[in-house]
């Protein structure tokens, strides 16, 4: 899986690097038009479309696979067997779905920074504001976004967990978690829900941008920190209490 | 039994104090401050002296007029396109940043890109991240810059869209068509704020009250909000979520397009800065010589903020009044934006925008009549003429 997502930012620059025609400035991802001219901009652009859905794909995989792929494969009860407690396999599990996040986005990131190094000059950065800076604080940025997106997708591999914890069929769990992070993000787009917003899980999955600001907003980053806090907690709670309370059979 | 309860108390338990904090949190936001009392003539005082060289802070602009909301995001939005009303709908961001009177910059935080606004001595430039392009213009100095380093409404500042400049718009409008009341203390960006209320004495107009919140220790308006009759929630509100009165970090108004970008230049402007966010409130009731572009109500974006306005004509006084302008003049923006032109409504010799608390009428002659009145006090005032 860190594969096939370490293969996007390279079909990004590649794409851009074989097109002919210049790319219009607005259209298309952000950042799209600037790679030509500073390839640092490739792990950005790879980052943002990777965000809506396939970060979230893996991850759900991933955490999805956490208890219900234990119990699928009947290994669930002999790990059980060890006297490390039913909540010691749950944090080992949810710890393991937040290693393999901070791996996906580190992948994105480091792929894409690696495309651009390759294919396209490196220069200063512009960031949204219109400032300009240079090579080591665009690497620090984009090391924050990724830092940034990590953070976005504990919620969701929390909720994983805990639907794992519900279902003895793997495949059931993972794709559950993907379609709740899809409709978050539909939910998101309604203007009618406006109430809700704030309350999702993928209401700030996009507001790294703020991360390129001069100078930095760090209000939707400490937003988004609490936010996903919020979910880890109610779905760990939830989940300690199906797991425990659990008959495991299998 | 009793065991595997226990087991699911923390999944009941932390949902539970999740909802309690959230709560409290929105409570406390609402909650009321004690002041000591002051009448609305010593607030208006302390207005004017207001002593605030620098400030950096964060303003929420939100606008429930009761017209469509526009998607700002999906396929077949072009950029700009929908500058006209998507400022007129909705809720936006800004970041403000002022030092001295020479020196502002604004950046409005949209969704994966920004739209700057950098004055610094005589440079003005514009900067959108979205099509990278920048606008820069050279401004006269402002002739009052050594008379005195405060921040008033005088000075460049003067067309960016911050709770204070909106404030001095209506303010400067008290006369005896309006009745100034003190309301309740409140906080606004964290700092306790007297509250100062103008409610018109005309039935003729949509404005039900204007309250504008003044920050208790140094007199800075921090947050104006207008309601329209009829309408339980603000029909406009502009008001600053953090403040902070030291002086922001200076490179932040060195501004040099990035490499790559579109580079205009544009001649001396009428009006010293395109005002982006100018919403219904800028249509202050001004009725002593008016500014031409203080009054209309429609936000012209970003595209059209150099056309010259011919003197428009003022029907009716005070928060009646009814801003006409000549044939030919209206932004041309109005007339050819799709999206503005699915919000007009057909009425007899024209078509007419309206809202909960602003109403425009585009006659088919060309002429536009605009204020804070219901459309048919637009249309009389368009046959009287």
């Amino acid at each position: 899986m860190l594969v096939a997502l370490a293969a996007v930012p390279i079909l990004i620059a590649l794409a851009v690097k074989l097109s002919s025609r210049p790319a219009t400035p607005g259209r298309g991802p952000l950042f799209l038009d600037r790679i030509t001219q500073n390839g640092l901009f490739v792990a950005v652009t790879a980052l943002v479309v990777c965000v809506p859905l396939f970060l979230p794909l893996t991850v759900g995989v991933v955490a999805g696979d956490t208890i219900a792929g234990e119990a699928n494969l009947g290994t669930l009860r002999y790990l059980l067997l060890a006297p490390s407690g039913r909540i010691r396999l749950l944090l080992v599990k949810y710890a393991g779905a937040v290693a393999f996040c901070c791996a996906a986005t580190a992948t994105v990131a480091a792929a894409g920074a690696l495309a651009g190094v390759v294919f396209f000059p490196i220069g200063p950065v512009t960031l949204l504001s219109g400032d300009t800076i240079g090579v080591g604080e665009s690497v620090l940025r984009s090391l924050l976004i990724a830092a940034y997106i990590t953070v976005s997708l504990l919620g969701l591999s929390a909720i994983g967990l805990l639907i794992s914890t519900f279902t003895d069929v793997p495949v059931g769990a993972m794709a559950a978690t993907i379609v709740l992070s899809v409709v978050s993000q539909v939910l998101d787009n309604l203007p009618q829900l406006e109430w809700l917003h704030p309350w999702l899980f993928s209401h700030h999955w996009l507001g790294f941008a703020d991360l390129l600001r001069q100078p930095v907003s760090w209000t939707s980053f400490g937003e988004n920190a609490l936010l996903q806090a919020g979910y880890i907690a109610v779905c760990g709670a939830l989940a300690y209490g199906k797991f425990t309370t659990k008959d495991i059979l299998s | 039994m009793a065991r595997a309860r226990q087991r699911w108390l923390p999944a009941l338990l932390i949902p539970l104090a999740l909802a309690l904090a959230a709560l409290i949190g929105s409570v406390q936001a609402g909650a009321s401050v004690s002041l000591p009392p002051k009448t609305a003539n010593e607030i208006l005082a302390m207005i004017a002296r207001t002593e605030v060289h620098a400030l950096s802070g964060t303003v929420v602009q939100t606008a429930e007029l009761g017209l469509p909301e526009v998607p700002t995001a999906g396929p077949g939005i072009v950029p700009g396109a929908t500058s006209a009303l998507e400022l007129l709908t909705g809720s936006h961001t800004a970041r403000v940043y002022l030092d001295g009177p020479s020196k502002a910059r604004l950046q409005i935080l949209d969704r994966m890109a920004e739209r700057d606004f950098v004055v610094n001595g005589s440079d003005a430039w514009f900067y959108n991240s979205a099509d990278n392009s920048a606008t820069h213009l050279s401004v006269p100095v402002p002739s009052n810059t050594g008379q005195k380093d405060s921040l008033r409404s005088e000075t460049t500042h003067a067309g960016m869209p911050t709770p204070e400049a909106m404030a001095s718009h209506f303010l400067s409008a008290i006369d005896s068509s309006t009745e100034v009341t003190v309301g309740e203390a409140s906080t606004v960006a964290g700092r306790s704020a007297y509250r100062l209320s103008l409610v018109p004495r005309s039935d003729g107009t949509l404005v039900d009250s204007v309250s504008i919140e003044v920050d208790s220790e140094t007199g800075w308006p921090l947050g104006v909000e207008v309601r329209a009759k009829g309408q339980p929630e603000p029909a406009y509100s502009l008001a600053y979520t953090d403040v902070n009165f030291s002086a922001p970090d200076a490179a932040l108004f060195n501004f040099t397009p990035p490499a790559g970008a579109t580079v205009t230049e544009k001649p001396v402007p009428i009006k010293p800065l395109p005002p982006p966010m100018e919403g219904p409130a800028g249509a202050a009731p001004d009725d002593s010589a008016p500014a031409p572009d203080a009054v209309v109500p429609t936000p012209q974006g970003s595209s059209s903020p150099m056309l010259p306005h011919p003197s428009p004509s003022v029907t009716g006084k005070g928060w009646d009044a009814v801003v006409g302008l000549p044939a030919g003049t209206a932004p041309a923006e109005l007339t050819s934006n799709p999206q503005l032109a699915q919000a007009l409504q057909p009425v007899s010799g024209g078509r007419a925008l309206t809202t909960s608390l602003v109403s425009v009428l585009i006659l088919d002659d060309g002429r536009v009549f605009a204020g804070l009145v219901p459309s048919d006090r637009l249309q009389s005032a368009a046959t009287a003429q």
